[in-house]
């Protein structure tokens, strides 16, 4: 596992560019937009997609094939990929948080709570992207991969505006629903969306090894 | 150390049905053509592949049972795949020392200068040859008990073929109990490293026989139509029509040389057997 971890941390050297680059736009973007909680929702899932990029390192010139052939099993495989992801996005999250709060409080001139409320509440949004590219990717490769994944998506958007207009159609009132959600404490809801995104991540991930299970070379 | 028994692997087109044991102690050759199943075998063997039937026994495990811990005991390399090009061989030390418990790290830094392999340089740069010794280098630097080397030799010079085959009798000397199987397009490569070698084509193995046997009893009989109708064929195994008469594959090449002292008697090669083997007609 251990070995895995260094050796996608390795071919992420090949990515350094494109992590210097984001992480000049993160800084520009705390220091021009309103909105700072983008900051680190941006942030968070590039960490999540550079895991994903590490399987198409892996896939490139059958390199699946001489991987298994490791003392590496494809249990291991898939549970360092999650951890992997967990560390990315997870790294991409505190830094988003840490620039939007050093933001905030630059801009408010005092120290800015709400950044860091709003960081552990957007913390399950780049666990789901992570459990739902990594089946994905894993399943179809990364071509169709993403074509799948974007396909999904696009049926859940079309999926979500039906609801919404049958919602409407049947006069009930989402602006009061959303008012009271609010009107809980911000603290149990972020910890039931962690909790919820866990899952969910445990659940990906199983499916993820039931996938990898089936390859053969 | 690697049984394989009735192995069978259907690709539709191409059925695998593959029988054979290595033992330790003992370099053991798979030699066939492009698409025969040499790879096929080699994934067998390595749980790559799930087998449609048949057994398949590694290092006293069933395949089935072949984890982690038991690949550590392995040492591989495949034709067609590697560590990431993206890596570095300064990359791939920690990756190995991590991975493998018995990993010799003195030793395979040793080998990457011996062979004057760079170690900044990505791995996708690397030549043909220089990516084949790499790949061997990272077979026998962790005390594997087994090699699985399918093609280990390909793309390489003379030299560093040498070289290489010489690396891997270092590693047979070191230890009694370990053992090899390789396969190659270059005969003369298993002719002079392998203790026995198996023959295989279209999924089947078609002849196994000890290496020195091969070459001191095979042997390729040129006869004319009426020599070829006078011969004893009991001890022919295949015969091929030429321009001249008939070319016939022998394992008995002492009683020909003593009973037909007049026919043209080519000394067995691998080469010469194999293509026999395949292309000759049963008597």
């Amino acid at each position: 596992m251990k070995g895995l971890l260094i050796k996608d941390m390795k071919l992420m050297k090949n990515m350094k560019n494109s992590l210097l680059m984001i992480l000049i736009i993160a800084v520009g973007m705390s220091y021009y937009m309103k909105d700072l909680s983008f900051i680190i929702v941006y942030l968070a899932l590039l960490g999540a997609t550079f895991t994903s990029s590490t399987l198409s390192y892996d896939e490139f010139d059958k390199g699946y094939t001489f991987l298994f052939s490791l003392p590496v099993t494809k249990k291991e495989y898939v549970i360092e990929k999650y951890g992997l992801g967990l560390i990315m996005s997870g790294g991409g999250w505190l830094l988003g948080t840490v620039l939007a709060t050093v933001a905030g409080l630059i801009r408010n001139n005092g120290f800015a709570m709400d950044n860091i409320m709003v960081g552990i509440t957007l913390l399950p949004i780049p666990m789901i992207l992570l459990s739902i590219l990594l089946p994905f990717h894993l399943k179809f490769g990364g071509e169709k991969g993403r074509i799948v994944m974007i396909s999904v998506v696009g049926v859940l958007i079309v999926v979500g505006v039906i609801g919404g207009k049958l919602v409407e159609g049947m006069h009930l009132n989402i602006d009061a629903l959303l008012e009271n959600l609010s009107a809980l404490s911000m603290g149990p809801m972020a910890a039931g969306g962690i909790g919820i995104s866990l899952i969910l991540l445990i659940l990906s991930c199983r499916i993820s090894i039931s996938i990898v299970n089936k390859w053969e070379f | 150390m690697l049984k394989m028994e009735h192995l069978r692997k259907n690709y539709g087109t191409f059925l695998l049905d593959c029988s054979l044991e290595i033992l330790p102690g003992r370099i053991t050759g798979l030699i066939g053509q492009n698409g025969a199943g040499k790879s096929t075998t080699f994934k067998a063997a390595l749980g790559l592949i799930t087998p449609d039937s048949g057994n398949i026994c590694i290092l006293g495990k069933n395949i089935q049972d072949l984890g982690a811990k038991e690949k550590q005991d392995l040492g591989v390399v495949l034709s067609d795949s590697g560590f990431s090009g993206y890596l570095t061989i300064k990359d791939i030390i920690p990756v190995l020392d991590s991975l493998y418990e018995k990993f010799d790290k003195a030793f395979f830094q040793d080998q990457i200068r011996k062979f004057g392999l760079p170690d900044n340089k990505k791995i996708k740069e690397f030549s043909t040859g220089m990516k084949a010794k790499l790949k061997v280098i990272v077979a026998v630097s962790h005390n594997a008990r087994l090699l699985i080397l399918d093609e280990p030799t390909a793309g390489l010079d003379v030299v560093a073929r040498d070289e290489l085959l010489e690396m891997l009798r270092d590693f047979m000397e070191k230890d009694e109990d370990r053992a090899i199987l390789i396969s190659s397009h270059i005969s003369g490569d298993l002719e002079t490293l392998c203790d026995d070698v198996y023959m295989i084509h279209e999924g089947k193995i078609i002849l196994h026989e000890e290496t020195d046997v091969l070459l001191s009893d095979y042997a390729l009989l040129k006869a004319d139509e009426r020599q070829y109708v006078a011969m004893d064929k009991q001890y022919i195994l295949r015969t091929k029509k030429e321009s001249f008469g008939f070319s016939c594959l022998t394992n008995q090449k002492q009683y020909y040389m003593e009973n037909y002292p007049k026919l043209a008697i080519e000394k067995g090669t691998i080469d010469g057997v194999i293509t026999m083997m395949i292309r000759g007609d049963m008597v």
